[in-house]
């Protein structure tokens, strides 16, 4: 005490922070005095500053003082208060006595429950390795399983419940009735009565009413406090890693979108022309081998002889006659035994040849060109050929610039009335497939019975009797033509010029009648004919003798 | 058994017992279904980035989930909240697996694998060796045999205790397959631990069986405990 007595008094004071009020093991017995406040116009220089002051009330408007009876209101006030000014967590030491620096990390209940925090925590623990660090056994296993199973049981129920139609609470809901007892009672309040009763029941809903809330999205929320960092912080790159890792940019062979200017030992430089080895294969090796093996056996197999006349006497003849082919080979044709300017004239004209026929050439290109405008190449080359057959044929690609029209729509003998037979009418083919050629060579008779009709005797209109002539010429069968002969012009063979020469005739009479050869061996006699020109039919009969007929076809053929 | 493709289907192929599964998606959700109700019962959202495994336990955590944001989450089923954040990977971690017997698990990304005990995520130790090889999966035996395979076509066989490698491998890739096409993305043991099932970038299914044939002579594992163990 004297020590305290000696030193000087202290220059601030310190208000210790307030101590929560230690609960006594008694309970109402003793109890803490009641102060008396004072009553309302004696408050001149009362400040209310601890919870006892307010006298179980609240704080006192005349007294201009910020007053926070029961604590409330207090800016300072740890979480739920409205504002924390100071957001710092008080020091504090563990049993060791060391400070806690993890007390940040540990604010809160259960935001983070175990973390490591201290140094040794980082530090490998060997002597654990030789410890048993059993699983936990069967009884927790259950235990743990039970009570997962039941949370995760009450949140999918609660998910559940929440679609679930029959769960749900019917719009709008019936009314309830709640009876309620207010704390001040009296004559004034609530008109004499003890107890109120509420009836409470929802809003009907509309339900064609759009939704009434926007559902916005709420920002997260600050998440648990950081974890330290149990490792030291990462090493910084060695130039061999970056090295190591260093990609160079893309070249590509093939698009160069941005353009770029890229020298050409870059553009090969990726290429991996020189990264790949040529690999050849062993059995090349193998196969030369196996030739030169081949070859040898074969040439041992020969016989030796054979090799030694091949061989040449001597080696140095054998280069002497190689000389002078080598001078051959180099010098052109005529090397041996030719003066220079005949050399020299033989190559004048070479040179003249070749370029007569360079200019030959020339000129064969200018006609081609000036034959079109241009010189023809493949694709033009075939623009001015007549392909008419091949459209005809359906084969030609028409490629028309101007309207072309299938020559098949015009001229065409359907008509209008084409549309106008019935559903089921098979009038695809309203033409037979081939041509009827028959009618080509019927004999038409008289052109006037053709022009006038059939019944050319009586109808005479145009007075056509007078051109008739009153005479006709002799010799001419009139009736045949008018009988119209079914089928195409019969040709007679006139029995008289069967034998023109007289040769079969010549020969029987030599040989007695008996029917032999002709000097013709086997050939057939009495050629058919099919048409003979100038033969059949009268012409004029002057000529007697000189006749030429054709030998029949078939005769023809033995020869 | 549960599948789910980048058609964004869930499909169930067996139903022999209703469970509940969680799934883990490309995007950084991860969600659980009931599969009888088909409701969602919980979105796991708090990891930054893709979510590359996800292992499933029978106490808590109950769920696993490893994400390229370089953080393992420790979910609680119940409330669908995160238990405990492990953030001792310095690269984005890819493969989860959990011991059988013991109750640690191992993960493995570019950077390491390491070792945790559950059920508060206690980092354990990192194995011996670095694969220096981006690991796609792990899987472990019920003989304490852990199996890496990464995007080069490497596995390496570690021993789960100690953390040593003690083989390593190259997948051979198929016949016209080019040689940049050995990587492996998924592997399995099967029930009884003997045999490994890989699924590879060469479009091949390989089947891994134990060489009965090798003996401590012809195959010798040179393992000196170390004085310190890595750290990083």
């Amino acid at each position: 005490m004297s020590l305290l007595a000696s030193l000087p008094a202290p220059v601030k004071t310190y208000t210790a922070p307030d101590a929560p009020a230690p609960t006594g093991p008694s309970g109402e017995e003793t109890r803490r005095p009641v102060k008396e406040v004072p009553p309302y116009g004696r408050r001149q220089g009362f400040v209310p500053r601890r919870v006892d002051d307010y006298g179980g009330g609240g704080a006192f408007p005349e007294i201009h003082v910020a007053q926070y009876p029961l604590e409330m209101g207090r800016p300072n006030q740890r979480p739920g208060g409205a504002g924390r000014t100071d957001q710092t967590v008080a020091l504090s030491v563990n049993a060791e006595g060391e400070v806690n620096y993890d007390a940040v990390v540990r604010q809160g209940k259960d935001a983070q429950k175990w973390v490591a925090t201290t140094h040794a925590a980082l530090v490998p623990k060997l002597e654990q390795l030789n410890s048993d660090m059993p699983r936990p056994d069967e009884e927790e296993v259950e235990a743990a399983a039970k009570e997962t199973a039941a949370a995760l049981q009450a949140v999918v129920s609660r998910k559940q419940a929440a679609v679930n139609p029959k769960t749900l609470p019917s719009q709008p809901g019936a009314p309830q009735y709640i009876k309620y007892t207010p704390a001040q009672s009296g004559g004034a309040h609530n008109s004499g009565a003890a107890t109120r009763i509420i009836k409470m029941q929802d809003m009907p809903v509309d339900p064609m009413e759009p939704p009434k809330f926007r559902h916005i999205k709420v920002p997260r929320g600050p998440g648990s406090p950081p974890v330290p960092v149990m490792h030291s912080p990462p090493r910084a790159l060695t130039v061999q890693d970056q090295a190591d890792w260093k990609i160079p940019p893309c070249i590509s062979n093939w698009k160069n979108s941005k353009g770029y200017t890229i020298p050409l030992d870059k553009r090969l430089a990726a290429d991996g022309r020189g990264l790949q080895e040529v690999q050849i294969n062993d059995q090349f090796a193998k196969f030369t081998e196996a030739l030169y093996i081949a070859e040898q056996k074969a040439r041992a197999s020969r016989g030796p002889g054979r090799s030694a006349a091949a061989a040449p006497s001597s080696p140095e003849s054998e280069a002497e006659r190689e000389l002078p082919a080598a001078h051959r080979v180099r010098d052109g044709p005529a090397a041996e035994g030719e003066t220079r300017a005949e050399r020299e004239e033989r190559r004048q004209r070479d040179e003249i040849r070749e370029e007569r026929r360079r200019e030959r050439e020339r000129e064969r290109r200018l006609e081609a060109r000036d034959a079109h405008g241009h010189k023809r190449s493949k694709l033009t080359r075939d623009r001015d050929r007549d392909i008419s057959e091949k459209i005809a044929l359906g084969q030609a690609k028409v490629s028309g610039g101007e309207a072309m029209y299938d020559q098949r729509l015009f001229n065409q003998d359907t008509g209008v009335g084409s549309g106008l037979a019935s559903e089921d009418a098979y009038n695809l083919y309203d033409k037979p497939l081939f041509a009827d050629r028959s009618e080509v060579f019927r004999s038409r008779g008289r052109q006037d019975e053709e022009v006038h009709g059939a019944g050319a005797g009586g109808d005479d209109a145009a007075g056509e009797r007078r051109f008739k002539p009153d005479k006709g010429f002799s010799g001419v069968d009139y009736g045949a033509a008018r009988d119209a002969a079914a089928g195409p012009v019969q040709f007679e063979a006139d029995a008289a010029q069967a034998d023109v020469f007289g040769l079969d005739a010549f020969l029987t009479d030599v040989r007695g009648g008996k029917r032999r050869e002709g000097p013709l061996g086997d050939a057939p006699r009495g050629g058919s004919m099919a048409a003979a020109g100038g033969g059949g039919g009268g012409g004029g009969g002057g000529d007697g003798g000189r006749r030429m007929d054709f030998v029949g076809a078939s005769g023809s053929k033995q020869r | 058994m549960f599948s789910c493709a980048l058609d964004k289907q869930v499909k169930c192929w067996d139903l022999e017992q209703n469970k509940v599964w969680g799934l883990a998606g490309l995007g950084d959700i991860c969600r659980v279904w009931d599969i009888r109700s088909k409701v969602q019962i919980h979105c796991l959202s708090g990891h930054e980035d893709t979510v590359s495994a996800i292992l499933g336990q029978p106490t808590d955590p109950q769920v696993i989930t490893a994400s390229h944001d370089k953080t393992i989450r420790l979910w609680d089923l119940r409330t669908g909240k995160t238990l405990s954040t492990l953030t001792y990977h310095k690269k984005a971690v890819r493969g989860l697996t959990a011991h059988p017997t013991e109750h640690t698990f191992a993960s493995g990304g570019a950077d390491n694998i390491k070792k945790f005990k559950l059920p508060r995520g206690e980092f354990l130790h990192n194995t011996l060796q670095q694969q220096r090889a981006i690991i796609n999966c792990l899987a472990v035996n019920e003989d304490g045999v852990l199996v890496s395979g990464a995007d080069n076509g490497s596995i390496w066989f570690w021993d789960w205790k100690s953390g040593n490698a003690f083989q390593q491998q190259e997948t051979v890739a198929q016949p016209g397959s080019l040689e940049s096409e050995q990587g492996i993305y998924a592997m399995a043991f099967d029930k009884t631990g003997s045999r490994l099932v890989t699924c590879e970038a060469d479009k091949t299914v390989k089947m891994w069986k134990e060489d009965f044939t090798a003996t401590p002579e012809s195959h010798p594992v040179n393992f000196k405990p170390p004085k310190d163990i890595r750290r990083f």
